[in-house]
């Protein structure tokens, strides 16, 4: 099996529209979290707060490769733009038959299917319909545009797994690569913020709906007074590339993937479940052949939702106990669904860079259900050679990636 | 309507919709070639000519015809001749 290394990643998201603005906001503590006005008019919307991420020079990318684009697609293209650009890799080698692009969301363009229904029911009528809303429209909107738009040959598929869409992205990416099937992979999620996505967990009381006056306080991870999640968007894309080609190009490193797992729980629906997450992350611990001990820091997938949170923070529990640092990033930006657990992956990455653990904001008081793991509330200085990513799902879908610092 | 606001209105749909400059829009420019549009746009076209002259042209043949800005000039000023249309301003 081949070794698989990061050597590239890019950003967009509600806290800024490269990596270096997101982890400046990271550091300070910054909250994507805004009041959505616009929402007043959903009746029966409770949630008013949303991270939105801001679209800034789409122009730049060509008519003909934009046309097809919504919000989604805008944000993939600039997040691979960067993580291209930031690895430092060919136009040839990018457009190669060796390269291909994996990229997740939990559901085509909002926007678009919106616009789509707006034009198409009120008449029935289909001739006023833009011939790019299907391309908005379908579930792989992002891997395909982005693939349209650097050329890319290789393998393009579409992860779809609502919340772990982008971690199965990178894990499928690791695993074209460690087979030798590809050499390198361009992966990770996109999402984009619409009412329609918010009101789907707005409708199952998951959304947080005390703080719409207090946007910057919600969502509240772990916390004793979190009330569910906030909806965010953006795009996150690595680039993975087998070891060795990096190392023949002398490609700077940011870590190797080491392990990785996704299973279901094949229970409920909607409801996280512990023991599937224990199983998921102990498979990945065992696919890395490392023990508990052996990982620095933990990304949780926390959402600050009243369940979730507490199955996760059992699970942690379970297999880790109190020693392991753990922090969850949705206080920052939101949740950002189909996208988070490659946005989320990335700012892990740069943590371990740094040596510096980012806290779990808005956690003041870590609630009874949550207690018994490490939970870090301010910015904690330490060596990371390993992180463990997490991400649950709607479906029972989980699934955890472990990266380590290559010494 | 006269032929020139007939013009200025298709050249907004060229400027909106495709986002070419006004400097280049002249009636002798092929759609294709010289405005460099292809098949998806000219789905686009037809329903944003569409939407702005108030028109349904979707299934008229004359559609399959048209190889320049001008001809599209002309064929929006036969429609409005032979009454069939209601024009936004």
């Amino acid at each position: 099996m081949k070794r698989v290394v990061i050597t590239g990643m890019g950003v967009v998201c509600p806290l800024g529209s490269n990596v270096e603005e997101y982890i400046k906001g990271l550091e300070n503590n910054k909250s994507g979290i805004q009041k959505m006005e616009k929402w007043k008019e959903y009746i029966g919307l409770n949630t008013l707060v949303a991270a939105p991420a801001k679209i800034e020079n789409e122009k730049s990318i060509p008519r003909k490769k934009r046309r097809s684009m919504g919000r989604m697609g805008i944000f993939a293209a600039q997040a691979t733009e960067e993580a291209v650009k930031d690895s430092g890799l060919s136009e040839s080698v990018i457009t190669s038959a060796r390269t291909g692009c994996i990229i997740g969301s939990t559901m085509g363009g909002a926007e678009a299917m919106n616009d789509t229904f707006e034009i198409m029911l009120p008449e029935k009528d289909l001739s006023k319909l833009s011939s790019m809303n299907f391309f908005k429209c379908v579930s792989h909107t992002a891997a395909m545009n982005v693939s349209q738009c650097f050329g890319i040959k290789g393998y393009v598929m579409a992860t779809s797994a609502a919340c772990a869409s982008a971690l199965q992205a990178v894990g499928a990416a690791y695993g074209l690569i460690q087979s030798g099937k590809q050499d390198v992979v361009l992966c990770g999620g996109a999402e984009e913020l619409h009412a329609i996505v918010a009101g789907s967990f707005d409708i199952l009381f998951a959304t947080s709906t005390h703080f719409n006056d207090n946007p910057e306080c919600t969502p509240r991870p772990f916390d004793k007074d979190r009330d569910g999640l906030v909806c965010g968007e953006g795009s996150g894309i690595l680039v993975l590339e087998d070891y060795e080609h990096a190392q023949k190009r002398n490609a700077k490193v940011y870590a190797e993937v080491s392990g990785y797992h996704t299973c279901g729980s094949g229970e409920h629906v909607s409801q996280s479940n512990k023991e599937a997450m224990v199983s998921c992350m102990k498979e990945t611990l065992k696919s890395a052949d490392m023990q508990p001990d052996n990982i620095d820091y933990i990304n949780a997938h926390a959402t600050a939702t009243i369940h979730g949170d507490k199955q996760e923070a059992e699970a942690l529990k379970e297999i880790f106990g109190d020693k392991i640092p753990v922090s969850s990033l949705k206080g920052y930006i939101g949740h950002t669904l189909g996208a988070s657990g490659s946005i989320e992956l990335i700012a892990a990455l740069k943590m371990m860079q740094k040596s510096k653990i980012y806290p779990t904001k808005n956690l003041n008081d870590v609630a009874e259900d949550c207690k018994g793991i490490n939970h870090v509330m301010k910015i904690q200085e330490k060596e990371i050679n390993s992180i463990l990513k997490n991400c649950f799902a709607f479906g029972g879908i989980n699934a955890s990636l472990i990266c380590k610092k290559i010494l | 309507m006269d032929k020139k606001k007939i013009e200025e209105m298709v050249n907004q749909v060229f400027e909106e919709s495709f986002e070419i400059d006004k400097g280049d829009l002249s009636p002798e420019k092929g759609i294709f070639e010289d405005l460099g549009l292809d098949s998806l746009d000219i789905v686009d076209l037809v329903v944003a000519l569409q939407k702005k002259f108030g028109v349904k042209i979707r299934d008229d043949n004359r559609v399959r015809e048209i190889r320049t800005l001008g001809d599209i000039y002309n064929f929006i000023e036969s429609l409005y001749n032979e009454g069939n249309f209601s024009a936004d301003k």
